[in-house]
């Protein structure tokens, strides 16, 4: 709506809201630009508390961010061949 | 017990170094005892912005190895009460320094001082780490330009993970003709991207460079606007509670708006 009126007038948008946006952008990303070691990390202790419950291979397992919009998940692919049924009775 | 309050910024060239001169000068003549120290090894700048480089005999290195008695090598202001000077190794780098040192002579000098400041110098690396290491707060200076700002981001993220607060901010370089006409940023929107306190704004004044020049910080000639922002900020750190200059030269309307939107 903002924009359009300011169209209609032929004016170009502020230099400064300009970078207002471009800086918010870059910044959510830097933000959750996660650490490749902490990835690697994450994925190891991960597969440990997994591998108590299901037998997968470790070169199976994809783990990744995707960034929907503004918000970033966490994707974690464990491909599994078979579940640890005796640990679900302790 | 002072505080140990870092100056940093992610950036370079920001106004760390003339913030760390002038807020250390402020506080001292606001009547309260200051250790400024330069932890910007191998390219020192607070003693010859304060005026005091042909004084320097001791640098912090010194004292590390043990060449000298931290006492022996503060440098004393002779035209303030209260304030001293700890210069950095210009001869030496960044890593020759470990941040336990730099943090056993912070841990020393908040004994003896009300407030001690840290320059540190640009970047998130070693430099950073020794600066921030005996730190209990922090005040991040930017300029309002896009890479300033996302610098500032950066190292605020790494200041919140050493637990290190508060931390405040100062806008440096401000100016409110460009923010008039729509080519800077204002405050708001400096605050709305960063997310953290303000505590002041300082505008752009060619009083910083001429008494840099002169290596007399501009907080002794309480005129320039530079200077009376350092001063504010001074105010602010020991406590007292002045409200956030308004730059901005906006219409009435604007002002009495900002007023109630004002960030507090
Ligand atoms: N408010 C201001 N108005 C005008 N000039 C300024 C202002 N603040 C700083 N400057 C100038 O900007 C330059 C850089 O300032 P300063 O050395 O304090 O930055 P710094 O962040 O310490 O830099 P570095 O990262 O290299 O240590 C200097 O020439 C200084 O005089
Ligand atoms: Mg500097």
């Amino acid at each position: 709506m903002n924009i359009s009126i300011r169209q209609l007038f032929g004016r170009k948008p502020k230099s400064s809201s300009i970078a207002k946006q471009r800086l918010k952008l870059v910044i959510t990303q830097d933000r959750f630009d996660v650490d490749d070691r902490v990835m690697t990390r994450l994925h190891h202790e991960l597969a440990e508390v997994l591998a108590k419950y299901f037998e997968f291979s470790a070169n199976s397992v994809k783990m990744d961010l995707k960034q929907e919009g503004n918000s970033y998940i966490l994707v974690a692919d464990f491909p599994y061949t078979k579940f640890h049924e005796t640990n679900m009775r302790q | 017990m002072g505080k140990v309050i870092v100056v940093t910024s992610g950036k370079g060239g920001v106004g760390k170094t003339t913030s760390t001169a002038n807020l250390g000068t402020a506080l001292a003549l606001l009547d309260k005892t200051v250790a400024v120290v330069d932890a910007d090894v191998g390219l020192r700048n607070l003693d010859i912005v304060m005026g005091l480089e042909s004084r320097i005999v001791y640098t912090s290195m010194d004292v590390i190895e043990k060449q000298c008695e931290l006492s022996k090598a503060l440098v004393r202001d002779r035209r303030v009460d209260g304030l001293m000077l700890l210069a950095a190794s210009q001869k030496n780098n960044k890593d020759d320094i470990q941040p336990e040192q730099m943090k056993a002579i912070c841990d020393k000098l908040r004994t003896t001082h009300d407030f001690v400041l840290i320059d540190s110098p640009a970047g998130i690396e070693r430099g950073f780490s020794n600066a921030s290491a005996g730190a209990d707060e922090a005040i991040v200076v930017t300029t309002p330009d896009v890479s300033a700002i996302r610098d500032a981001d950066r190292i605020i993220g790494l200041l919140q993970n050493a637990r290190i607060e508060p931390i405040n901010l100062v806008i440096n370089r401000f100016s409110p003709q460009l923010v008039g006409n729509g080519s800077m940023m204002d405050q708001a929107d400096v605050l709305d991207i960063l997310n953290i306190d303000l505590i002041g704004v300082v505008p752009e004044d060619s009083a910083v460079i001429t008494s840099t020049n002169r290596g007399i910080p501009l907080v002794y000639e309480d005129g320039s606007p530079g200077a009376q922002a350092y001063m504010r900020i001074a105010r602010r750190l020991t406590g007292q509670r002045i409200p956030i200059h308004s730059f901005e030269q906006k219409g009435l309307l604007n002002n009495i708006v900002n007023w109630f939107t004002r960030k507090r």
